[in-house]
């Protein structure tokens, strides 16, 4: 009887053995597709987030500015995700096959303004922007944030970002008019918010190309934003990413809200957001045909 | 053999035996419990564990959250927190073997490794050496060890006992808070990056016979009671696994990466199958070859945990803990393979493994799911467990004779 139950037992281990080898043979296959598909994956998006007050089409103009003049396979998809205050994603557009750099929008329900709704905006867009890498499969992108877009973009990289810093890589970011110290024009008073991203500065990635946008409708404002506080972005970001750059826009439209559609910062971001290939595309067509001529 | 059968009865037969052996024998319930607690909780209800992945679990569970929650309370008070037993077991045994009253003893000892793990911080509250409190066992059982010497040196049964205590107390006190501070100057070391440094830094030939070396540092210090510098599992953030991974993902197959001999490749891939020192196979050699009916019940209980490399059972139940017969197996198994698994990958019969595999996966399945499914490579670990059960086999024969002789020899005195 002893005999038996002995046998009864091994028996037992070895089905349970064989089971696990063929599941986890199976989910490591899986696994290593979807890593696959991940690494050699083409796409590197731009992502942007609107201000407080702003809807996901906050950005329309900007990306049909960005489009324009550009033939239709080099065109830039547009995609928006609206996080509302249960946490649900609703998705609007999607993105056309062969485009490498599409622009994805995330806006929230709750857009209101103030630190406590910042962080809150950032954690929610931390679930847009897990859901977004699960289905897109990208390993690096870019980002933009206007106003206090740009707050939620250092605080999810200040908190949420390290958890996808093995896989997914911030390439370039900017943030335009972002009031880094709310209507506060010295960094003599710094607000709480200031002071809690300066103290978690060690968190931002160091790989990032960083461009800090202020918008100078007066000589130290935009007319909502002190330039001061925009500025004080470099508290945060200088000396920790790879470069730093502020640019001032004045002139026409440097107006806080119309600084998206501002022809300068689109040329800005044409010039240093937008990857080159989809723009070289172009060239090297061109010299193709010059080399047909000949 | 004979050799090492003497001095073995003669270890066995010690006073600091005795007290060790009665210590952890009051440990291994608790840590028994703690090991199952901790396995339940890693590999089955976190999301990103092995049994978790493979079956969905934290999406069809009911309360898997909470049931997590409990078990990871659990799993600090007991496994995490062992030291703390170890003080109190130690510093009690002590002074029962030299036959004085142990209760005060104990407390004695809880008391001098609570101040010497404790950190001051910021906010006031308690706050303990979280890496003291689990790795240093092998501290709290010297610390309870001396507690009880001085509580038996300095306490007269004879006399009333009360203010007696105040004496003792306060230089053990006074000892400990030195001892704190001292290691508070010590800071902690940080082993495990350096290992990621060093084996990208080095030539393949260096990085093997350092990654063999650290493997074997890992295990004496692990016999000790003592962290080693190699994590219980793999882990895969460090730059090599990482560049590793990314020339597998490049390539389609991970036959030619950059660094072949890492921890993760020969280490926790094929020398930690059980926890360290392979004991999943001293295990199937007990039930095979021991008499002892307490080993093969301990054992049997042990093979749960030890199937997602959680050896904490057989550790205090054998106990495996300075066991001087045990050490040799327990060094050699883990070499051995090493040692193995480096020739094949240095023939280019198996691949590295370099993708990722969940938390609490199966020793031998790591090699299996990180080569992404080599079939050589899992055949291959199921060889060397058999040949691990041969390294242990003499081992576990000579175990069961110690206890034999040393048990006839107390009945002879």
């Amino acid at each position: 009887m002893k005999k038996f139950n002995k046998w009864i037992w091994t028996g037992i281990g070895i089905l349970i053995s064989i089971m696990l080898i063929v599941m986890s043979l199976q989910w490591s296959r899986n696994n290593v597709d979807d890593l696959m598909k991940w690494h050699n994956s083409k796409m590197s998006p731009v992502i942007m987030i609107p201000g407080s007050s702003a809807t996901v089409n906050r950005f329309d103009t900007l990306v049909k500015k960005l489009n324009k003049g550009k033939a239709l396979k080099n065109q830039h998809s547009l995609v928006k995700v609206r996080v509302t205050n249960d946490d649900k994603l609703h998705i609007t557009g999607q993105i056309r096959q062969g485009d490498n750099e599409p622009i994805i929008v995330v806006g929230f329900e709750n857009n209101h303004d103030g630190y406590s709704n910042i962080k809150q905006q950032a954690r929610r867009f931390n679930i847009a922007f897990k859901a977004l890498a699960n289905e897109y499969k990208f390993n690096n992108f870019k980002g933009i944030g206007h106003s206090n877009g740009g707050l939620i973009y250092t605080a999810f990289l200040e908190k949420y970002y390290s958890s996808y810093s093995s896989k997914i890589t911030i390439k370039r970011l900017m943030t335009i008019g972002s009031p880094y110290n709310f209507n506060e024009q010295s960094v003599h008073h710094k607000t709480q918010m200031l002071s809690d991203f300066i103290d978690d500065w060690k968190n931002i990635p160091k790989n990032i190309d960083m461009y800090i946008v202020a918008g100078t409708q007066t000589y130290n404002s935009d007319g909502l934003v002190p330039l001061g506080s925009v500025v004080a972005g470099k508290y945060i970001y200088q000396g920790q990413v790879k470069h730093f750059t502020t640019v001032s826009v004045s002139g026409s439209d440097a107006q806080h809200s119309d600084l998206p559609q501002n022809s300068q910062i689109i040329d800005l971001i044409n010039r240093y957001i937008l990857d080159k290939t989809q723009n070289q595309q172009n060239g090297r067509k061109n010299d193709q045909s010059i080399g047909n001529i000949k | 053999m004979d050799r090492l059968l003497r001095v073995s009865i003669r270890v066995y037969g010690s006073k600091a035996m005795l007290i060790l052996r009665d210590t952890l024998k009051v440990m291994f319930p608790i840590m028994l419990l703690g090991s199952f607690a901790e396995v339940i909780k890693a590999a089955f209800l976190t999301p990103t564990g092995f049994m978790a992945t493979l079956f969905n679990i934290t999406k069809w569970l009911p309360f898997h959250r909470d049931l997590a929650w409990s078990m990871g309370v659990i799993f600090h008070c007991t496994i995490d927190m062992i030291a703390l037993y170890g003080a109190f077991g130690a510093a009690y045994y002590t002074a029962k073997v030299y036959g004085r009253k142990s209760a005060a003893a104990g407390v004695a000892g809880l008391l001098s490794f609570l101040i010497i793990s404790y950190q001051p911080n910021s906010s006031g509250m308690p706050d303990f050496n979280p890496r003291l409190m689990s790795e240093g066992m092998l501290l709290s059982l010297i610390v309870g060890y001396l507690c009880g010497r001085i509580m038996v040196k300095l306490v007269n049964v004879k006399k009333d006992e009360l203010f007696q205590l105040i004496k003792p107390v306060s230089i053990i006190i006074i000892f400990s808070a030195i001892v704190n501070m001292i290691l508070g100057l010590i800071g902690r070391f940080e082993i495990p990056t350096y290992v990621a440094s060093f084996v990208s830094q080095h030539t393949q030939i260096n990085a093997l016979f350092y990654v063999l070396g650290m493997g074997v540092l890992t295990n004496l210090l692990s016999w000790m009671a003592f962290g080693g510098p190699f994590t219980n599992s793999p882990t895969f953030g460090d730059s090599v696994s990482l560049s590793n991974m990314n020339a597998a993902l490049k390539a389609g197959s991970s036959w030619n990466v950059p660094f072949k001999f890492t921890d993760t490749t020969l280490y926790h891939s094929f020398a930690n199958f059980g926890g360290t020192g392979v004991v999943l196979a001293l295990i199937i050699a007990i039930l095979i070859f021991s008499k002892k009916v307490n080993n093969r019940k301990v054992s049997k209980w042990a093979i749960f945990p030890a199937i997602f490399n959680n050896n904490y059972a057989m550790m205090l139940g054998i106990p495996i803990l300075f066991n001087p017969i045990l050490l040799i197996p327990f060094l050699l198994a883990p070499l051995v393979n090493m040692i193995l698994a480096a020739i094949l990958l240095a023939l280019h019969w198996i691949p590295a493994a370099a993708y990722p595999v969940p938390a609490g996966t199966p020793g031998p399945l790591i090699a299996f799911i990180g080569t992404n499914g080599n079939w050589l490579a899992l055949i291959f670990g199921a060889f060397l467990i058999c040949l691990d059960v041969l390294i242990y086999m003499p081992f576990v024969k000579l175990a069961d004779q110690v206890v034999e002789k040393a048990g006839d020899d107390d009945e002879e005195i």
